[in-house]
């Protein structure tokens, strides 16, 4: 009786609790509630920006001015010129990395408020998929007329419109582009001549997203977007970074690119096994190219020719040699090494995450490589074939990698 | 059972209370003992001669008041190295002069080296004086590993933040060498020490652009050092100037359009693994590779040119020479820096044309 009693009470107590508890919980919920307001761009076009500008901190190019900016889409001015304001901001916006990789994948670890491209780190509304492509990479911008600014800012992590008057006054570029709705764009902070410095936008219309292509092909164009007078130039006006190896006193205006490639990213030597067929094909012509903004034609190479590859995951990787025209592999006069060619050869091996050396010796920049290894499904890691571009500006060479969307990894 | 825990609970919150109680609590009161920066500097038998000079020039009141400042002090030895031994040796100069310099050594701020941005290179502060100083600091390295150096006007800071009352001390191994409003054809007219040199840049017409133009730095070699290449004064005159390529021969010592402290060298080598700077003279195939940094055996810094006949490897080195006199490089003028070279580089016979 007295045990019946005291359940009973128990299951009271219990029941007063659970009720207190929801109460608080109505209070807690009921000032956490607010009307978010969505962002919406009505008849976007979609927008990545890529700062060639590139320098490196050393003792020839102390005095200059580090290209580190502002990007202002349709900003508003005051009587003195000077922004006050903007629709779009993009700030930070650094010197553009080696590799822009297919998802922006570099927030993720990082600890610096610098961009290495726009959208990049920026919270904006982001591309949708088109035909597949996942376009998280390119930002949601107004289509039709917009006026683009890029301010010279100081690097630090002040943002722009806090920093002090007389540092948001120095514009390198104030422009008009005119965007057509729901098209992909990249834009190009460049340098136009090397000797006069002239530097100036390249737009460009994608149609990566409009083309009919195989899953079980890499596609890849290139581009020669250096300055005027690069190549030519004295060794001692440019800028050294070894990690660039051949690439850094720049190519020629006109070269031919040879694809070879090889069965084994693990063994991280040029002179490796190259998959039959694939040892200094040619591939493409590239010619400098700063004013128009043509896309060049993709290539491409089979993702499953190597001897291990099975369908699900291959090990391959790449190498573009860039000859000028009349020479390729077979009647090279450089020594392997050579990375001093006069712009007559550069090279450049894509593999791994691209933050190896290689161990053989070779005149080879190092870049990630085309194909896309990742956990996808019950598979890890699965290859992906992917859509790129090789870019070479100046001594440096980069790589954009755009991949499809794909099945999120069952553990 | 439970009365007594009941009893037991207060029973011990009465020993917490009674645990309480702090009869003799006192709190150490804040040290009223440190001095402002003149005191401070006064009391430092290592800047005997600085405090000379502060109270010549009458900053010492100024120095005592409520700031904050940041006083870069250079030591007694750091005026020995430009002649000054004495107290009294301030006296035979121009006060107005010394002040200028004196507060260029003075920030009105408090700056720590902490605030001073991570491989910073020529980051500038605003000084007592007005003019600008050029600050660097070695802080990292790329590739890994710490580094703790800072250099302003070239001039290295051997003890870093000594807090006092009124703002930072840093102390400097030598004294700074601003020349304000002063170009670098000014200042080399105005040591006589450097006469053959100037006279061989009047000859072949160098002399003119060193007033206008941009920037320069000059490696000035003194007559002493032409001499060792056997260019003198009654030699100059005797050139026949169609005969010389001028620019190898008194332009080898120009640097056009480079502003470098040879701290600078010193700091890209930590910050960048490369302190080295190589340059084809101007109008002329002759290649320079300029590179500085702290010297064996005694650690300070210096800095060597070499000059070759082309930019490779086979290509015959003319002259080398390592210039180590810290203490009368870095001459900061408005349009260049100008150092000291205790060697000449070119001999006439290895500048004629061919």
């Amino acid at each position: 009786m007295k045990k019946e009693r005291l359940n009973n009470r128990m299951i009271k107590t219990g029941f007063e609790q659970l009720t207190w508890l929801f109460a608080a919980c109505l209070l807690l919920l009921n000032p956490g509630c607010v009307k978010v307001e969505y962002s919406k761009i009505d008849d976007p076009a979609y927008l990545r920006v890529f700062n060639n500008l590139n320098y490196v901190q050393t003792l020839g190019s102390k005095d200059n001015k580090v290209p580190f900016f502002c990007m202002l889409i349709n900003p508003v001015l005051d009587g003195n010129g000077m922004p006050t304001s903007a629709e779009i901001v993009g700030d930070f916006l650094d010197q553009r990395d080696a590799y822009a990789p297919p998802y922006p994948s570099h927030i993720g670890t990082s600890t610096s408020l610098n961009n290495p491209e726009y959208p990049g780190k920026e919270n904006v509304l982001v591309g949708p998929i088109l035909n597949g492509f996942d376009l998280s990479s390119w930002a949601q911008v107004p289509s039709g007329k917009i006026r683009i600014m890029f301010a010279y800012r100081p690097k630090n992590t002040v943002p722009f419109f806090q920093l002090e008057n007389q540092l948001k006054k120095d514009i390198l570029i104030d422009t008009v582009l005119n965007l057509t709705s729901k098209e992909v764009y990249t834009l190009h902070v460049l340098q136009k001549d090397f000797v006069t410095k002239r530097t100036g936008l390249l737009l460009r219309e994608e149609i990566f997203q409009k083309l009919p292509l195989s899953d079980s092909l890499t596609y890849v164009n290139f581009y020669n977007m250096s300055a005027k007078g690069y190549w030519e130039a004295d060794k001692s006006l440019k800028a050294e970074d070894y990690l660039m190896a051949s690439f850094q006193g720049g190519m020629k205006d006109e070269m031919n690119v040879f694809l070879s490639l090889y069965e084994d990213q693990s063994n991280l030597s040029a002179r490796a096994a190259t998959i039959p067929g694939f040892k200094g094909k040619y591939l493409a012509n590239v010619k400098l190219n700063t004013t128009t903004s043509d896309v060049t034609p993709y290539v491409s190479f089979p993702i499953w020719s190597g001897k291990t590859a099975n369908g699900i995951t291959t090990n391959m990787w790449q190498r573009f040699d860039f000859f000028v025209p009349g020479m390729d592999i077979t009647n090279n006069p450089f020594y392997e090494a050579s990375t001093d060619n006069g712009g007559n050869w550069v090279s450049v091996n894509c593999l791994q995450n691209g933050k190896v050396r290689m161990t053989s010796n070779d005149n080879a920049a190092i870049l990630p490589n085309l194909l896309v290894n990742i956990h996808s499904g019950v598979n890890n890691p699965k290859t992906f074939a992917t859509v790129n571009t090789v870019e070479v500006v100046n001594g440096r060479v980069y790589l954009t990698t755009i991949q499809r969307k794909y099945a999120p990894p069952i553990y | 059972m439970g009365k007594v825990l009941f009893a037991l609970i207060v029973g011990l919150q009465l020993l917490f209370f009674a645990g309480c109680k702090h009869d003799d609590l006192s709190v150490p009161l804040p040290n009223e003992n440190i001095r402002p920066a003149a005191d401070f500097v006064k009391n430092n038998y290592e800047m005997r001669l600085f405090y000379a000079a502060l109270k010549k020039t009458g900053y010492t009141e100024q120095l005592n008041g409520a700031g904050p400042f940041t006083v870069f002090a250079p030591t007694d030895e750091a005026f020995n190295r430009q002649g000054i031994y004495s107290t009294t040796d301030f006296d035979k100069m121009n006060v107005d002069s010394l002040k200028k310099i004196i507060g260029y050594h003075i920030l009105p701020r408090k700056l720590m080296v902490n605030d001073m941005p991570s491989n910073g290179v020529d980051i500038r502060y605003a000084t007592l004086t007005g003019p600008e100083l050029y600050l660097s600091r070695a802080a990292f390295n790329p590739n890994g590993g710490v580094e703790n150096e800072l250099y302003i006007d070239g001039v290295e800071v051997i003890r870093k933040d000594v807090v006092v009352a009124n703002g930072i001390l840093h102390l400097m191994d030598n004294v700074m060498k601003p020349n304000f409003n002063k170009t670098v054809q000014q200042w080399l007219a105005a040591h006589p020490d450097y006469s053959v040199f100037v006279q061989g840049l009047k000859k072949f017409n160098l002399w003119d652009q060193l007033a206008i133009g941009t920037t320069f730095t000059i490696f000035a070699p003194n007559n002493k050092a032409l001499e060792d290449v056997g260019i003198t004064e009654a030699s100059i005159n005797t050139l026949e100037t169609g005969k010389y390529i001028g620019d190898r021969l008194f332009g080898a010592y120009i640097l056009y359009g480079r502003h470098f402290f040879i701290s600078d060298s010193q700091v890209f080598s930590l910050i960048n693994n490369n302190g080295a700077y190589n340059y084809f003279l101007k109008n002329d195939s002759h290649y320079m590779n300029f590179g500085g940094g702290k010297l064996y055996p005694e650690f300070k810094l210096g800095y060597s040119l070499t000059l070759r006949s082309g930019n490779t490897i086979s290509d015959v080195i003319l002259n080398s020479v390592t210039s180590n006199l810290t203490a009368k490089n870095d001459n900061l003028c408005s349009n260049g820096i100008v150092h000291h070279l205790i060697r000449g580089l070119v001999t006439p016979e290895q500048a004629i044309k061919k």
